[in-house]
């Protein structure tokens, strides 16, 4: 057993690390620093500044152009990134729909599709949940009729994490009334700007509008988008679910989160209670350590090209629950003034002051993506045989 | 020993419950969440009329001589309704603290709260100190004020506010008008209207100092126990609240063709909330015949452990009360996440949980019966 970066990966590693003090604007890292969100023009300048480089599209086989990288460079350079006060990139051209693409998709729809995302040109978004359709996602509603040259889309999606960003949904609809549950679904790719898709923010309780309504009447969808076969989506949405991410766990960016946390206690210098908000960052970063060496013995069976299974759901689980407790530590430590909401001057100290839209936040992260206990539902079934 | 609440007490909360219900809803909150000012005239002289104004306060001054039990029920009933009405920051503890000090001067200036002729609010903290009361960083030097106040729960309208103050080695309370400071206002967690206070060379004249010496730490340190109690209790509104909107969402809310209810993992998060709501119960009464003893050391300790339970269990409530609800339950829509804000806001107000832990570890020691 070799816990060790070889000496090859720490020449990786500080070659990134140059590469990222060189790129990272000033304005994002400040972003992040304080706990905050970008901006989509921040979010989206960033992502192409990666894609120019080659290195958005991580995960991917060289051949549509991925950076070949190892498991274990990707998880250097996630690290590096995260540290130099860089956001995640948004999952759902890079992670999601790009490899949903490259495995099923025809060769004109690779050509067609996959060179805006490595480059962070398009914008994707993923239309997947509907209102009686969450946990349950095999029961959704919206129907894709065909017709001679397009299908009809009528229905309604629901929690659509920055459809109003998005240039492109990729979608589940339902393709046969008759066929039971999980077989009438089809993989749609939609296009935003396509007449009858109307769009209606939802507000959540960080304050902000990151989710979204679609409403979708007589919506015309060229054939040539369906991706697979028709009734083949919910083979393809399982295969994106636990299609392989190394970054699943968010090691990086709870690296990056306790960084700035001990930058906030030590920031404030008559704190009395530092001696227990110290003990309570050593706690979480023991938890945080226990997830890392898991995340590693994923990442290196990754290398050795073993599949990755349920055990994602693992790893979801563990990382978010650390996101949240530590979410909830920087509130806490942050007492009198995590109070203050919106006030237009700092109160003490900003980032104890923009801990609780975080926190308030993160307690989506165990529902979204699957919740928690659907994922214990599959661990039980996949790995314990209950 | 009895549980029991008195037939007054029962009154007084069987009361709150219709007046919310009929005067205060979430359309209400949401109305409220947006303006600047919480002190709606006319839902504050139905206050007066319910006799609230006067509940805590001995019958020579108007009130009612009412418990610390009397007033805790009320604001669980706020709580419940999600009301931002300021009336324990005030009201209640303004309106102790002057009774307690108990001057002539003091007892004045609560009159006129209960007559609401006057909207007067407590500055304890400010950001340079912590949860510590005793040890403002504003002080008085040849007559003139100088120095912050933070987290000044004013509800946008209060006109005075009472601040502490340190006088050479002494502690002080003054009563200051709040035109003549700096100040800046902010929405808070709960949606509630904090002040921020920036003293310039305030000029103090005699009439302003209404306490000095140990005998401010004193009456400072019972007020604080007032409002933890009162924390508490808000607290346990919200999470019974929040249990009861879970419950009935667990019932009717159907995935994979059955109520999520029915799944085990749902029906033991909600026993959970079953179950450590009935021990916040337990110790909200507890808290809120210990806070207003005597004996610094037994009421300091009831309130340490009252408020690090509900800083653990209470929070916890809301959070499997989102969890329960998933995507709807971080929306802004639903009343859901509100009360989460609440929860959280009151779980670091007056101490949070670790301060409280350390304040209990530290008194143990004391009196041995750790
Ligand atoms: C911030 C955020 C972003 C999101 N982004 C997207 C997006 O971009 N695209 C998209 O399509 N969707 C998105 N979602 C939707 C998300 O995937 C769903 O919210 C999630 O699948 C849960 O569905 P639900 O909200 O309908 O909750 P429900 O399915 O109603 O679940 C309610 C509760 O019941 C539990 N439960 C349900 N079934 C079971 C069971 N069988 N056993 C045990 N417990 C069960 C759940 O775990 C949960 O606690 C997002 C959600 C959030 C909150």
């Amino acid at each position: 057993m070799n816990l060790e970066f070889t000496q090859e990966e720490l020449d990786f590693q500080k070659s990134i690390r140059a590469w990222m003090r060189e790129n990272v604007p000033e304005a994002l890292e400040r972003v992040s620093a304080l706990g905050n969100m970008p901006t989509k023009s921040q979010q989206q300048q960033w992502e192409r500044c990666l894609g120019k480089q080659g290195w958005l599209a991580l995960t991917w086989p060289e051949q549509y152009g991925g950076p070949g990288w190892t498991a274990t460079q990707r998880y250097i350079f996630d690290i590096e990134r995260a540290m130099a006060g860089a956001p995640p990139t948004s999952p759902f051209g890079v992670a999601m729909v790009g490899p949903v693409i490259y495995t099923f998709g025809s060769p004109e729809q690779k050509e067609r599709w996959l060179p805006g995302i490595t480059s962070g040109e398009t914008l994707w978004c993923q239309g997947y949940s509907e209102p009686n359709a969450g946990s349950d996602l095999a029961s959704l509603k919206t129907r894709a009729e065909r017709k001679q040259d397009h299908y009809l889309v009528n229905g309604q999606k629901i929690w659509t994490t920055q459809a109003h960003w998005a240039d492109m949904m990729f979608c589940l609809v339902r393709t046969d009334p008759e066929a039971k549950k999980q077989q009438g679904i089809s993989f749609l790719l939609i296009d935003m700007k396509t007449p009858g898709i109307e769009i209606r923010p939802i507000y959540s309780i960080d304050g902000h509008h990151h989710l979204n309504e679609v409403y979708f009447t007589d919506v015309e969808v060229p054939l040539e988008n369906l991706v697979g076969q028709e009734g083949m989506g919910w083979t393809i949405a399982k295969f994106l679910l636990t299609h392989e991410r190394t970054t699943i766990a968010g090691v990086a960016d709870s690296y990056y989160a306790l960084a700035r946390m001990k930058q906030a206690i030590e920031d404030v210098p008559y704190y009395t209670d530092k001696p227990s908000a110290r003990r309570r960052m050593a706690e979480l970063e023991v938890e945080l350590m226990a997830l890392e060496y898991t995340n590693f013995r994923t990442v290196a069976a990754t290398d050795e090209g073993k599949p990755f299974g349920p055990e994602s759901s693992g790893l979801k689980i563990k990382g978010t629950e650390l996101q949240q407790k530590m979410s909830q530590a920087m509130v806490e430590i942050g007492g009198l003034m995590s109070l203050a909401w919106d006030s237009p001057s700092v109160v003490g100290n900003e980032s104890f002051n923009n801990a609780p839209r975080r926190y308030n936040f993160l307690r989506a992260c165990t529902i979204y993506g699957g919740s928690n206990e659907i994922q214990k539902n599959v661990l039980a079934k996949m790995l314990l045989g209950l | 020993m009895e549980f029991n609440l008195s037939e007054n007490t029962t009154m007084v909360a069987d009361t709150a419950r219709r007046y919310l219900k009929d005067h205060y809803g979430f359309v209400t909150y949401n109305e409220q969440l947006n303006q600047t000012s919480h002190c709606d005239p006319a839902r504050w002289g139905l206050m007066m009329e319910l006799g609230w104004l006067g509940l805590p306060f001995p019958e020579t001054v108007g009130g009612y001589g009412g418990e610390l039990i009397d007033v805790a029920m009320i604001v669980r009933e706020l709580g419940a309704a999600l009301c931002l009405d300021p009336y324990v920051d005030l009201v209640v503890a303004p309106g102790k603290l002057l009774e307690y000090i108990g001057s002539e001067r003091a007892i004045g200036l609560l009159q006129s709260i209960v007559e609401n002729n006057e909207k007067v609010a407590c500055a304890f903290y400010d950001c340079h100190a912590g949860y510590n009361v005793h040890k403002p960083t504003s002080s008085i030097r040849e007559g003139k004020l100088s120095g912050q106040k933070s987290f000044v729960p004013d509800g946008g309208c209060a006109s005075k506010v009472l601040v502490t103050a340190r006088l050479g080695e002494e502690l002080v309370l003054l009563v200051v008008p709040l035109e003549s400071c700096e100040i800046t206002r902010y929405r808070a967690l709960d949606g509630s209207r904090y002040a921020d206070l920036v003293f310039h060379d305030i000029v103090i004249e005699d009439g302003m100092i209404l306490s000095r010496g140990a005998e401010t730490s004193r009456v400072i340190s019972q007020v604080v126990a007032w409002l933890q109690a009162l924390d508490c209790a808000r607290m346990y509104g919200a999470a019974n609240a929040l249990y009861l909107r879970t419950l009935e969402y667990a019932k009717t809310r159907k995935q994979f063709g059955s109520a999520i209810g029915s799944f085990q993992v749902i029906q033991h998060y909600l026993v959970d909330m079953f179950t450590d709501l009935q021990q916040l119960e337990s110790m909200l009464f507890m808290v809120s015949v210990k806070a207003e003893l005597g004996n610094a050391q037994e009421r300091d300790r009831a309130c340490s452990a009252a408020k690090a339970y509900y800083a653990d269990k209470a929070v916890k409530i809301a959070q499997q009360a989102i969890q329960i609800h998933g995507g709807i339950g971080v929306t802004e829509e639903l009343d859901i996440g509100h009360y989460f804000r609440l929860m959280t806001h009151c779980s670091l107000t007056h101490g949070h949980r670790d301060y409280h832990l350390d304040r209990l570890a530290s008194l143990s020691e004391v009196n041995g019966r750790g």
